[in-house]
C-alpha cells in the first residue's frame, strides 16, 4: 500500500515536473497496469475542454461517482472545485464549458477517491496547450490536367475548415495538412503546411487510386486534429501510345541524320581539318638559305654560303679551332708559352738570334701544302702557319693566338681579306677571314704562296725590346705582293723615337685593322735597301694603322713597292711621322693583284 | 570648414528628429503629399498589425520549444506548478466572451499595456540569452528579433489606437499609452525569472495580444463574417 502510494506519488511528481500536460497521445490510451489516472484532456476550439481518466487496475474504482475531479484554476482562487459536469453518456468524462473554460490559465485536476481521501492522479496545464481542432470538412478534388503522355495528372484538392473553430474572427488560425497515398499502401505522402483551404497535388499517376486526407492544427501550437475521412482519387488512363512513337522515331532519324553529315564534313575538309588540329611544325630556316642546300651541298659551296652570311663573325675565327690548332702545332714546346703573337712574330722570347727572315729556308713544310691542288683542309691550313713558325723563334709570324685576335679590330677587313686568298682557288675563304696571310713564295705562274700571317696590336710591342734585330728584308721582286705594312715600313725611314722596345717595331706596332701581313717582313736579300730598313731596334712604334689594302704608287729601283699612305684611320698607335715617304698621288684605294702588282714593276 | 556652428546645430537636430519618425513600421512615409501615398485604411493597419503580432507568437513559440527541447526544466521545479508571470496582475480577458464584451478602449489598452509590460524582459532575456553558450546564435537572434517586433508591435498599436482615436471609435478614456509602466518581471519569490519562465510567459502574453487584436478589429472593422 505505502509502495504503491509512494510509486503513485513518484510517478506525480514526474509527470508535475513538466509544469503542465500537453495532452499527448500516449496519455488518452488508458494505462491498464496503473491505478486510477487520467487518460487526456482535449479542447476541440478553445473555449471548452474536456477531461477523460480510467479507474486502471482497481477495478472496484469503476462505479460512477467513486471517483472524482477537481480543479484549480491558478489565478487568485486557489480552492479546489470540483468537476462542472461529469458527461452523462460518456464514461469517466468531465466537460467544462465555456463558464469554465478558462484560456491562458493554469488548470490543474486532480482524481480522486473521496471514500478513502486518496489522489490518485494530478495534472496540470493550460488550454491553448491542448487544443485539437476538429477535422477540415468538406474534402473534395478537381483535375487539373493531364499530362501528354497520360500517365499522370495533378489534382486540386479542397475543404473546408471544422465548423467549431472560429477562423472567422481568427479566434483560432488555422494550418492544414494533406497527406495522400496509393490506395492500400501504408505509407502516406505528407504535404507542406498549408494555412488556406485548398491544395494542389502534382505527379499522380493515372489508373492508380490514391487516399487523400487532411487535419488541421492551430498555427504556433504543436497538435494536430483528427484525420478527416479519405477521398478516392482515381483518373482512368488514356490510351495514347501513338503519339510517343513518332516522337521517340523522329529522335533516331534525326541523331542519325546529324551523325552522317557530321561524318561527311569530316571526310570533305579532312585536308583542312588536320591543317587546323594538326599544324604543320616549322622546318628550321637560315635567313637567305636554301634548307635544301643545307642538306645536300657541297662544302665549298656551304662555305660560300655561309661566309656571305651576317651570322659569320669575326670572332667566329677565333674560336675556330684550326686557330688553335696553330698554336699546337709549334714544334718548339718554348714557343708553346703564352706569349702574344707579337712575340711569336718577332720571335724575340725564343732566342737572340737575329730575326733573319727567310722564307726562302722554312718554306718547304707549309708549301707544300699550299701547292695541294685540292682544296686544303683547315688542318692543311693550319699547317701552313705552324710550318711559318716552325721555322724557329725567328719567324715572326708565328701564330697568333687567339687570344690577341679580339684586341684587333679586323672586322672590317674580313670581306676584304677574302681576296687576297683568292689567289689560291682552292684556298676556302674563311681561312683568310681576318688573317693575313705572309707572301713565302711565288709560284712561277705568278701566284702568291701565301702563310699565315699574324695580326699584332700596338702594346703588345713592347715585349720585343730585348733584341736588336737585324732585319733584313729581302724583297720577292718578281711580282710579289707587298703588305703595306712592309711598305710602310719601307717608306719610313727611322722611327721616332728610340723607345725601350728593340728590334721589331714598325710593323709589328702597325694597327691591327687592315693589316693584312702584320708584322711581317719581307725578307730582302739584298742588303741594299738599307735606306729603308731599320738598323737597330726602334722604340716604340706608332706607326699609324694601315687600311686593309693600300695602293701601290710605285715600285722603286729597289723593287720596293710605294704604297700610298693611308687618308683616314683610326690611329690606334701614336702616328709617326712619314717623312720619307714621297708624296704620292692619292689613288683610289683597291686591291692589288699580282697581275697589277706585275704592270708595276718598273 | 565652412560649416558655421549654425548650420551645423541645425544638421545635428534635423537628424536627431528625423529618426524617430523612420521607426514606425504601420505608415509609409508620404514623400509627396497625401495625394501621392496611399494611406492605409484602418483594416489595413489592423491586418499589418495582426499579422505583426502572430509572426510575434511563432518566434516565441519556436523558442520556448527549443528551450523545453533542449533543457528540460529541473526537478526543483516540481513544486513549482503554476507559474506566476510578472503580467499576471495586468487585468485579462480569459475567453472570447470575456474579450467580445470588453470596452475597445480596455481592450486597447490591455494590449498596450502588456506590449509595454515586456519592453525590458525582453531587452533582459535576449542579453542572458546572448551570454550563454548553451544556446546558439541563433536562439539568441531569435530573441533580439523577438525584442525588437514587441516594440514595433506597440508602436504599431498606438498608431492604431491614434487611428481609431481619430476617427471616433475610441473614447477618451484611453489612458494606458503614458501610465504603463514597465515592469520587473519578479517571480513570487521575488528573484527574477529564469529563461524559461520568461519564455513560457512570453509566449502566453503573444498569443493573448495576437487574439486580442483579431477580436478588436473584428469589433472595429466590421466584417460580414465577424
Amino acid at each position: 500500500m505505502a509502495y504503491s502510494l509512494s510509486l503513485g506519488l513518484l510517478y506525480l511528481g514526474l509527470l508535475c515536473g513538466n509544469g503542465l500536460v500537453s495532452a499527448r497521445s500516449e496519455l488518452f490510451t488508458p494505462d491498464p497496469s496503473r491505478g486510477p489516472h487520467f487518460t487526456g484532456c482535449r479542447s476541440r476550439e478553445q473555449e471548452t475542454f474536456r477531461c477523460w481518466w480510467s479507474a486502471g487496475i482497481f477495478q472496484n474504482l469503476t462505479e460512477p461517482g467513486a471517483l472524482r475531479v477537481f480543479y484549480q484554476t491558478k489565478n487568485f482562487l486557489s480552492e479546489w472545485q470540483e468537476c462542472p459536469d461529469y458527461t452523462r453518456t460518456v464514461k469517466n468524462e468531465c466537460y467544462f464549458n465555456k463558464t469554465f473554460t478558462q484560456i491562458w490559465t493554469s488548470y490543474c485536476i486532480q482524481l480522486r477517491s473521496v471514500r478513502e481521501n486518496i489522489t490518485y492522479d494530478e495534472a496540470c496545464f493550460t488550454v491553448e496547450n491542448i487544443v485539437h481542432p476538429d477535422p477540415p470538412i468538406g474534402l473534395n478534388w478537381t483535375l487539373l490536367n493531364v499530362s501528354r503522355s497520360g500517365l499522370h495528372f495533378d489534382v486540386l484538392v479542397r475543404w473546408a475548415p471544422p465548423p467549431s473553430a472560429d477562423v472567422q474572427m481568427g479566434w483560432m488560425s488555422l494550418v492544414y495538412q494533406v497527406q495522400y497515398r496509393v490506395r492500400n499502401n501504408s505509407h502516406w505522402e505528407m504535404l507542406d503546411l498549408e494555412s488556406g483551404t485548398q491544395q494542389s497535388i502534382y505527379g499522380l499517376h493515372t489508373d492508380k487510386e490514391y487516399e487523400v486526407r487532411v487535419r488541421c492544427k492551430m498555427s504556433a501550437f504543436d497538435n494536430f486534429g483528427e484525420f478527416s475521412d479519405s477521398i478516392i482519387v482515381h483518373v482512368a488512363q488514356i490510351p495514347s501510345k501513338e503519339s510517343t512513337f513518332p516522337t521517340t522515331l523522329v529522335l533516331i532519324f534525326g541523331v542519325i541524320g546529324v551523325v552522317i553529315l557530321l561524318v561527311l564534313l569530316i571526310f570533305s575538309q579532312q585536308q583542312r581539318l588536320m591543317v587546323i588540329f594538326l599544324p604543320p611544325i616549322p622546318a628550321p630556316k637560315i635567313k637567305g638559305i636554301d634548307p635544301e642546300l643545307l642538306k645536300n651541298g657541297k662544302l665549298d659551296q656551304l662555305n660560300s654560303l655561309l661566309s656571305s652570311q651576317d651570322m659569320y663573325k669575326p670572332d667566329f675565327y677565333h674560336e675556330d679551332p684550326w686557330v688553335e690548332f696553330i698554336q699546337l702545332d709549334l714544334d718548339d714546346p718554348a714557343e708553346k708559352n703564352e706569349s702574344s703573337d707579337t712575340q711569336h712574330l718577332l720571335g724575340v722570347s725564343r732566342s737572340g738570334s737575329s730575326h733573319v727572315l727567310n722564307f726562302k729556308s722554312d718554306d718547304d713544310s707549309g708549301r707544300a701544302s699550299c701547292y695541294d691542288p685540292e682544296i686544303p683542309n683547315p688542318e692543311d691550313l693550319a699547317s701552313l702557319l705552324p710550318g711559318h713558325s716552325g721555322r724557329g723563334d725567328n719567324h715572326p709570324l708565328v701564330s697568333r693566338s687567339s687570344s690577341s685576335i679580339p684586341d684587333l679590330g679586323v672586322q672590317q677587313t674580313s670581306e676584304v681579306e677574302e681576296t687576297p686568298i683568292q689567289t689560291q682557288p682552292a684556298v676556302p675563304s674563311w681561312v683568310n677571314m681576318d688573317f693575313y696571310a705572309q707572301v713565302s713564295d711565288f709560284t712561277p705562274a705568278g701566284g702568291v704562296v701565301l702563310s699565315p700571317g699574324q695580326l699584332n696590336s700596338c702594346p703588345e710591342k713592347k715585349k720585343e725590346e730585348e733584341n736588336e734585330k737585324k732585319i733584313q728584308f729581302q724583297l720577292v721582286s718578281d711580282g710579289a705582293y707587298t703588305s703595306e705594312n712592309t711598305a710602310r715600313q719601307l717608306s719610313a725611314s727611322v722611327p721616332p723615337s728610340p723607345g725601350p722596345e728593340q728590334g721589331y717595331q714598325t710593323f709589328p706596332t702597325q694597327a691591327v685593322e687592315g693589316n693584312l701581313w702584320n708584322g711581317e717582313y719581307l725578307v730582302s736579300t739584298s742588303d741594299s735597301q738599307t735606306p729603308y730598313l731599320l738598323p737597330e731596334a726602334p722604340p716604340a712604334p706608332i706607326l699609324p694603322p694601315v687600311s686593309d689594302y693600300t695602293v701601290v704608287q710605285e715600285v722603286d729601283a729597289q723593287h720596293s713597292l710605294l704604297l700610298n699612305p693611308p687618308s683616314s684611320q683610326p690611329a690606334i698607335c701614336p702616328h709617326s711621322p712619314n717623312k720619307h715617304l714621297p708624296a704620292m698621288p692619292t689613288m683610289p684605294m683597291g686591291y692589288l693583284t699580282p697581275d697589277l702588282l706585275g704592270n708595276l714593276t718598273p | 570648414f565652412g560649416l558655421s556652428l549654425p548650420a551645423v546645430a541645425v544638421l545635428l537636430v534635423a537628424l536627431l528628429c528625423l529618426d524617430p519618425h523612420c521607426r514606425v513600421g504601420s505608415a509609409p512615409i508620404c514623400a509627396h503629399g497625401p495625394s501621392g501615398c496611399h494611406i492605409p485604411s484602418l483594416a489595413d493597419l489592423f491586418d499589418r498589425v495582426i499579422q505583426h503580432s502572430a509572426r510575434m507568437h511563432s518566434l516565441s513559440n519556436d523558442l520556448h520549444s527549443e528551450f523545453e527541447q533542449y533543457f528540460l526544466p529541473s526537478k526543483n521545479h516540481i513544486g513549482k506548478i503554476y507559474r506566476k508571470c510578472h503580467t499576471s496582475n495586468i487585468l485579462t480577458p480569459n475567453g472570447k466572451d470575456n474579450a467580445q464584451k470588453l470596452a475597445r478602449e480596455e481592450l486597447t489598452e490591455v494590449i498596450l499595456k502588456l506590449l509595454m509590460a515586456w519592453r525590458d524582459p525582453l531587452f533582459q532575456l535576449h542579453q542572458s540569452m546572448a551570454h550563454q553558450q548553451d544556446f546558439n546564435s541563433f536562439s539568441s537572434n531569435k530573441a533580439l528579433e523577438m525584442g525588437d517586433m514587441a516594440h514595433e508591435l506597440r508602436k504599431g498599436v498606438e498608431k492604431v489606437a491614434e487611428k481609431m482615436r481619430v476617427l471616433g471609435m475610441l473614447g477618451n478614456s484611453v489612458t494606458g499609452l503614458s501610465a504603463a509602466e514597465a515592469m520587473l518581471p519578479l517571480s513570487d519569490s521575488g528573484e527574477a525569472m529564469s529563461d524559461y519562465e520568461l519564455l513560457y510567459c512570453f509566449r502566453r502574453d503573444s498569443n493573448k495580444v495576437q487574439n486580442y487584436l483579431k477580436i478588436l478589429k473584428c469589433r472595429i472593422v466590421p466584417e460580414h463574417d465577424c
